[in-house]
């Protein structure tokens, strides 16, 4: 089939337009007059950076959060969605990454919540176990209809997800990142599928930021950053860089500082790590003074819980960990703390920050029971504001109010309260998990650049993330992990995008 | 940015939403006293603050477990159950012959042992093992109401010994009265651990976000565990107070003085998802509950009516601390 | 597009057959070991006791028994939304006063069946509305159940109190009394009927309507719930409002057996119904709980009430005693969780 002739056809139906959309959140704009268009039978793919506003549209869109301004048309006509249901029945089905299903219900169950066959309120079961056997077998994932959601993996959750989204017959899909967590072959699997639903004139809104897939499967490309439209164009008009600027707004190279490579001491070092979970098995890494570590690798391959473990927040089955000469077994937040390692969440508001406290407790959080905070537990407020002063104008907090509550900051602003915990105290070794999530392109370099300063200055930086260009740009060398093990240890001229996929996707089955 | 408020302007506003409790609870005073002059007699007014006293002590002991966002249903029982312990240990020691200072420390040591026994037990559930609190508080609930009421054989310990009502009810310390001092003693304290001791600040951070004083390498298990302990001492404080004052170990206190410290507390502004909320807020709130039962008491208000609208002023607390998010 | 459309585009690739599960799987761990237990400790007390198996002491035991498991199986509905109705005991109290004070205050000459219609009738909608009120907090106020229900708990005591000044209101006719409360038929007594019909009317409702479904997919995952289109809230309520229906229920058993409208009535039943619902393994983190437990949990519950009954344990001790186990079967729970 000659897709990219039937995607540029003006002929085609309009299933949805958006028109000027703009969403404020307290203290955030998410989307600022945003158009979008969806024609049926074509991959439209959302393309822009974590916090670009591409999850806001798509909570539009499937009637999650009602836009601030602008108008909606669903095929041809003007709507309003009150809710997610509204949305649904009007053949909308969104599958999110957060799942939406039930853990202690089975795979049946969760396929047909909401939309049970039934006569006079009694259940038909067996002709649910049918149909959802026909998707399941369609799809062809093999997942035993009558499974617990909760005992599957999460591949295979996520293929749930997926199923669930179309027992509706839905005309509009959207797929949010539907490959983070699957293997090349289930993706594989994934893309032909969607391929078949555009043949039957499905209208698909597919976000990713991998190049492979939105070479692979769009038609169209629309460009969001810092929660406005940049551009829409047709996929096969533009070039990969080209894309990369358009989501970045500058060009590609410019945006990642050169950090020079001048490796040290070992600060810190994992041997064959394994926790309890098996979240992490065998695995190891080290860090060195001086130098910018990346570790890569697939959503839930962890390398998240590798770092977690490695500071004291994942318990630790077997393995040790070495730092400052001495060797731990089962090392705690409160000893890394001390021995100059500092690990700076990925969810901040999760696990970073204190929302309804103000960002002076939160800064010198990790810092108190040191002699500058706190004497025999007894607080000195006057150094601390002092010091907790110094260390926000040197990231250049703006305003600068010591005293307001976290909650009400922006993105970029919760980031740096978050690294200021790092200033506190005399860290060496920085342990970044996805650090730019949430983040706008301007408060981007300025961490990049910091991390910059800091490594100049002798620290160790280990970097987490799921941004390969991240990866790519800053790293010196890098550890790419895959099902819970590191698979491969890259350094110089070979961190390139092409050998970290190519073991992002390599089953490692091996027999340990 | 263009900071529409300046600091200045900004201290007056949080001033201002700091006073408007305490105001209301004068104009709810003054309104009473319309109806009933007697209400604002000097002798009245007595009353009122020593009556506060002992629901600011059980307001406080809530507060410190609701900034790091726990709960405890054992209030009422943990004071019976310390009322008839103490009162058992105070006669048979006086019987015994016992000079009237040991019986006061020897009270105080067995108050202060029961009540932080009930925090440690508490504490040790809701944290070491992560149970939530108010299941194990509700647990706790249930064994101080066993044991008080098996210990006493449910009915009330006479006979406590007067240099123990003295101390703790009666006497006057440089003028002032014992029930005053010491609540006035406790709750400077609380205030000093609360607001300037590492322990304070790190449960207002637990409250708001569990997981991010771990991250930060906060021991947040055993300053949980420490909340509860802190919260039980406190109980024990107000109930060896209430026992002086009664004369006699009151086995059965439960659910109305539970209810009135949650109320008292969440009324004040303590919040109920955590760090938020203190000394202060835990004082207006005891006050406003005294004041309030103390009208309803010379208007002549059924007691059944009076637990009605005690209810009604606790839906009402919750509702306000979920505008104030 | 239509299904058959669909249908003839589908390759069918590979299915998966459903997982083959015998009858065994349908009997959960909790229920071998309730049973398992149950039946040892039916077995030492007839051993140790031989008043244990006085017809009395038994039909009294089921009678018990009946009650306890209804009031906790509308506990386990408010579990299984992840919320705790502290408010049982007092609904009680207030439905035993209203059902007998209606009873009591028909005009002269009413027929006995209707009086007790309407006495009963009042009690179910009095249940229902304090249900209602707690539901209907808990789904907009959105603050946890147990301040809501211990607020609405405070009232509704006071509610009863004030009604009754506290005294116990007679003049029931006997026809509800003596012949309904007390009764024995076929040798067992009238709750255990009621109490067996409505475990079955719970049990279809949980696996085979959709209301089941949908009250323990708003308990799994709420967000997600609301994701698949379901009115979330509208199940939350329903939760509270089958809690205060079954605490009428009970207390119009209790108070036919008494014989009397009580104000007092139910003061421990809240604490034990939420023990015999985590004890049945309800699980405290929500979405999970099957009516069959609760039902076991219950006989086992009063079970261990009856052997300390006759084997002379100060009743305030039991209540030392259920704490503890409380505790235990909570701590349990979150091993349980945790292990996943």
């Amino acid at each position: 089939m000659t897709r990219s002739k039937q995607a540029s056809d003006a002929s085609q139906n309009e299933l949805l337009r958006l028109t000027g959309i703009t969403k404020r959140f307290p203290g955030v704009l998410a989307l600022s007059n945003v158009n979008f268009d969806l024609k049926e039978g074509e991959v439209h793919v959302l393309f822009g950076e974590n916090g670009a506003g591409k999850s806001t549209l798509i909570n539009v869109i499937s009637g999650v959060l009602t836009p601030s301004e602008g108008a909606i048309s669903l095929y041809g006509q003007p709507f309003r969605f009150s809710s997610p249901q509204d949305a649904r029945e009007q053949g909308i089905s969104p599958v999110f990454q957060e799942f939406s299903l039930i853990p202690d219900m089975t795979v049946e169950e969760n396929l047909y919540l909401g939309r049970e066959e039934t006569t006079h309120g009694f259940l038909r079961k067996k002709e649910m176990r049918r149909a959802a056997m026909r998707i399941l077998a369609r799809l062809g994932f093999g997942i035993a209809p009558n499974a617990r959601v909760s005992a599957l993996p999460r591949a295979q959750q996520q293929m749930v997800e997926i199923a669930k989204a179309l027992v509706t017959d839905p005309r509009i899909l959207i797929l949010d990142e539907p490959t983070a967590s699957l293997t090349e072959a289930e993706s594989a699997r994934l893309f032909e599928f969607v391929r078949e639903l555009r043949a039957q004139g499905v209208g698909i809104i597919y976000i990713s930021h991998r190049m492979r897939e939105i070479r692979d499967l769009a038609d169209r490309v629309t460009v969001l950053r810092d929660g406005a439209l940049i551009s829409t164009v047709h996929a096969q008009d533009v070039t990969d860089d080209e894309m990369v600027e358009l989501m970045t707004g500058r060009k590609a190279g410019v945006l990642y500082p050169r950090i020079p490579h001048n490796p040290g001491n070992v600060m810190l070092e994992a041997r064959d790590l394994h926790t309890v979970r098996d979240r992490v098995r065998d695995a190891s890494f080290q860090v060195r003074a001086g130098e910018i570590v990346g570790i890569a690798g697939l959503v839930g391959c962890g390398k998240s819980e590798l770092v977690r473990a490695a500071f004291g927040l994942e318990p630790i089955d077997r393995g040790e960990v070495q730092f400052d000469g001495d060797t731990y077994a089962h090392p705690t937040a409160a000893q890394s703390l001390e021995h100059g390692i500092c690990y700076f969440p990925a969810d901040r508001g999760a696990e970073g920050l204190a929302a309804t406290r103000p960002i002076l407790e939160n800064a010198s959080m990790a810092a108190l029971p040191e002699n500058a905070f706190s004497i025999r537990g007894f607080l000195r407020k006057g150094s601390e504001k002092s010091r907790v002063q110094e260390i926000m104008e040197r990231l250049q907090l703006r305003p600068m109010r010591l005293f307001a509550a976290v909650g009400s900051l922006s993105g970029g602003n919760r980031q740096k309260v978050v690294l200021a915990r790092g200033m506190t105290r005399g860290t060496q070794v920085f342990l970044f998990d996805e650090p730019t999530v949430g983040i706008d392109v301007g408060a981007k370099a300025e961490i990049y650049a910091l991390l910059g300063e800091l490594v100049a200055e002798g620290a160790a930086v280990v970097l987490v993330s799921s941004e390969l260009p991240e990866i790519l740009g800053l790293s010196h060398r890098v550890y790419v992990m895959h099902n819970a093990r590191v698979v491969a240890h890259l350094e110089g001229d070979e961190i390139t995008e092409d050998r970290i996929l190519s073991h992002f996707f390599t089953d490692h089955t091996d027999a340990a | 940015m263009t900071t529409a408020t300046s600091p200045r302007s900004r201290e007056f506003v949080a001033t201002v939403k700091l006073l408007t409790f305490p105001l209301l609870i004068l104009a709810m005073f003054g309104l009473f006293a319309m109806f009933e002059p007697r209400i604002a007699s000097a002798r009245n007014l007595v009353n009122i603050s020593s009556q506060s006293t002992y629901l600011i002590v059980f307001a406080l002991a809530q507060t410190v477990v609701l900034v790091p966002r726990g709960f405890d249903l054992s209030l009422g029982n943990a004071v019976s159950f310390t009322s008839v312990a103490t009162a058992l240990a105070l006669t048979s020691s006086f019987a015994a012959g016992l000079p009237g200072y040991a019986v006061v420390v020897l009270g105080l040591l067995t108050g202060l042992a029961c009540g932080t026994a009930v925090g440690l037990f508490n504490g040790f559930f809701a944290s070491v093992l992560g149970i939530r609190s108010f299941i194990v508080t509700l647990g706790a609930m249930n064994i101080c109401y066993g044991l008080s009421a098996t210990i006493s054989g449910g009915r009330p310990v006479f006979n406590v010994p007067e240099a123990f009502t003295t101390f703790f009810y009666s006497g006057t310390f440089a003028g002032i009265p014992a029930p005053i001092l010491w609540t006035a003693c406790v709750a400077i304290a609380v205030h000093v651990v609360l607001s300037n001791t590492v322990f304070g600040r790190t449960l207002y951070l637990m409250g708001c976000n569990p997981r991010a004083v771990e991250v930060a390498g906060l021991p947040r298990r055993k300053y949980f565990a420490i909340a509860f302990v802190l919260s039980g001492a406190l109980v024990a404080i107000g109930a060896l107070m209430l026992t002086a004052r009664t004369g006699t170990g009151e086995p059965n206190l439960g659910g109305n003085l539970l209810l009135q410290a949650i109320a008292a507390a969440v009324m004040g502004g303590v919040s109920l998802s955590g760090g938020r909320g203190g000394v202060f807020h835990a004082i207006t709130g005891a006050l406003f509950i005294t004041v309030l039962s103390n009208g309803l008491n010379f208007l002549q208000i059924s007691g059944y009516l009076q637990q009605i609208i005690l209810g009604l002023v606790i839906i009402l607390a919750i509702a306000l601390d979920k505008s104030r998010d | 597009m239509t299904r058959e459309q669909r249908q003839t585009m589908t390759r069918i690739t590979h299915e998966t057959p459903p997982v083959r599960l015998d009858w065994r799987h349908h009997l959960t761990e909790t229920t071998g070991i309730l049973i398992a237990v149950i039946l040892g400790l039916m077995l030492i007390l007839s051993l140790v006791e031989p008043r244990f198996l006085a017809a009395q002491n038994l039909a009294n035991l089921l009678r018990s028994a009946s009650i306890l498991a209804i009031i906790s199986a509308g506990q386990m509905f408010v579990i299984i939304v992840r919320g705790f109705d502290l408010s049982v005991g007092a609904t009680m109290a207030m439905v035993s006063v209203v059902t007998a004070m209606v009873m009591a205050n028909v005009p002269e000459g009413t027929a006995t069946s209707l009086t007790i219609l309407y006495g009963v009738g009042a009690g179910f909608a009095a249940g229902a509305a304090v249900g209602l009120v707690n539901g209907l907090c808990v789904a907009y106020l959105k603050v946890h159940s147990f301040m809501v229900t211990l607020g609405t708990s405070s009232i509704v005591v006071g509610l009863a109190l004030y009604l009754t000044n506290g005294i116990p209101v007679y003049g029931m006719p006997r026809g509800f009394s003596s012949e309904f409360g007390r009764a024995i038929w076929g040798g067992l007594p009238s709750a255990f009927y009621i109490g067996a019909g409505l475990a079955l009317l719970f049990w279809v409702i949980q696996n085979l309507t959709t209301v089941g479904k949908y009250i323990y997919a708003v308990g799994g995952n709420f967000k997600s719930a609301v994701f698949s289109g379901l009115s979330a809230n509208r199940y939350l309520v329903m939760a509270y409002v089958i809690s205060g229906l079954t605490a009428a229920l009970a207390s119009i058993l209790l108070t036919a057996q008494i014989g009397s409208g009580q104000g007092s009535i139910g003061g421990v039943l809240t604490f034990q119904s939420i023990a015999v619902a985590i004890i049945g393994g309800v699980s405290l983190q929500g979405g999970v709980g099957k009516i069959e437990n609760v039902c076991l949990a219950a006989l086992f519950l009063q079970l261990l009430t009856n052997a300390m009954e006759l084997l002379r344990i100060q009743s305030q001790l039991q209540a030392v005693i259920l704490g503890l186990i409380v505790i235990l079967v909570a701590a349990n729970d979150i091993r349980k969780t945790r292990s996943v």
